[in-house]
């Protein structure tokens, strides 16, 4: 095998290889780009429906990072190319947005759900690294389920003053969700401020 | 044996991947917590291995010496990206327990070996044959492997959503030891030596 070539040959090749590999990637990026953002809307739409079965359909403020949820009422399908749109003149069933907190193994990505009068409806984990078996329990109903209708100044530890009973053996997945919880409702309140001003 | 046939069962048995060559071990530790995560990481591997396998041994001609691992390189990030956009488009839930380990088979050292000590010398067909045997080998490893850490770790063996069975008593109090990275490292080191002291005979 005559391999050993010299001069530019190396680059004239190696460059090849990369127009080939930009022009397949492109293809394939094409191809996949739309239903790749359908699903992650649909990942989202699914996680906000166990909070708010009433939800129809949502929007979300790029700049913001707040998702207003419409029901039906909202929604309107175009018989001609399926796809559905939000009138956002009708009043929003409720807000939701996603925090982190500081866990045990990592960043907790949580997402919290609003009512329209800005009480929490609930929290969902969407992303955890915490240990199988006892941070991890932080998905559980049990532990999520305390967390409808808190106060903002009740999103601590019931052992540092608020009211969120801790998981046995998992004292700082618990405060990290409690407290991320909390900040996200902190850097939320004036966007939730305008948004319920546009809304009315 | 034909040339073709111990190209293909080399990867299995006798240089096995993961239990005799020690390679791409960081997906396998990482990923090998259910079976399902084990049944998406060897199709990924297998797409991967055998479309770099090909390219490789097409192109080996003409591959200059001097930039023959960059260029395996572009070859397999490409197609490790494919794969990638492919799971997110057509198999999301796959691609969200996947996570980063797709993107990780870009460094396996199981293709990039493969590449390299292989594809790079030998003709299409044995390229594929061995790209194949490596791929099973890869895959029954990280099959044992979560089998033993879902069982046990969880107390249940569930592939896909279906439930195949169940172990009363382990169940309410599984040994979710296993289920984390120190619980592979129990595993695939006890799988070693198991391997190690069943095949001691054949191995010298």
């Amino acid at each position: 095998m005559a391999k050993e070539r010299t001069g530019s040959y190396p680059i004239v090749f190696l460059t090849l290889v990369v127009l080939v590999s930009v022009i397949a990637l492109t293809v394939v990026n094409a191809v996949t780009e739309e239903r790749i953002a359908a699903n992650k809307r649909e990942a989202i739409k699914q996680m906000l429906a166990t909070l708010f079965p009433e939800m129809a359909d949502f929007v979300y403020a790029e700049e913001t990072g707040l998702y207003s949820l419409y029901d039906e009422r909202a929604v309107s399908v175009d018989e001609e190319t399926g796809e559905s749109s939000v009138d956002q003149s009708f009043p929003a069933v409720g807000y939701a947005f996603m925090t982190n907190g500081k866990g045990y193994g990592g960043e907790i990505g949580i997402l919290v759900g609003l009512e329209i009068d800005r009480t929490l409806r609930g929290i969902r984990i969407i992303a955890h690294q915490e240990t199988p078996g006892l941070g991890s329990k932080i998905t559980k109903t049990d532990f999520l389920g305390q967390f409808a209708g808190l106060a903002p100044d009740q999103l601590l530890l019931a052992r540092d003053g608020g009211a969120v009973d801790a998981i046995t053996g998992a004292t700082i997945s618990s405060r990290a969700v409690a407290e991320g919880v909390a900040a996200g409702l902190v850097d939320m309140s004036a966007i939730l401020g305008a948004a319920e001003e546009g809304g009315q | 044996m034909s040339s073709l046939a111990k190209n293909f069962t080399n990867g299995i048995v006798r240089s096995n991947p993961t239990f005799i060559l020690l390679l791409g071990l960081c997906p396998t530790l990482a990923v090998s917590t259910s079976l399902d995560n084990a049944i998406g990481m060897t199709g990924a591997v297998l797409f991967v291995l055998l479309a770099a396998n090909v390219i490789v041994s097409l192109i080996r001609r003409w591959i200059p010496n001097r930039v023959r691992i960059p260029t395996f390189i572009v070859i397999i990030a490409t197609l490790v990206t494919i794969v990638d956009l492919g799971l997110q488009g057509f198999a999301w839930s796959l691609s969200q327990s996947l996570g980063m380990y797709i993107p990780l088979i870009v460094v396996n050292c199981i293709i990039l070996g493969r590449a390299e000590a292989f594809a790079n010398r030998n003709n299409v067909r044995n390229s594929v044959a061995d790209a194949i045997g490596m791929s099973i080998g890869f895959g029954v490893a990280i099959l044992l492997i979560s089998l033993v850490r879902q069982l046990l770790g969880t107390g249940t063996l569930d592939v896909f959503n279906v439930r195949l069975f169940s172990v009363p008593g382990l169940i309410d109090n599984p040994a979710s030891i296993l289920l984390l990275p120190m619980g592979a490292f129990f595993v695939i080191g006890l799988l070693l030596a198991l391997f190690r002291w069943v095949g001691v005979s054949e191995c010298e």
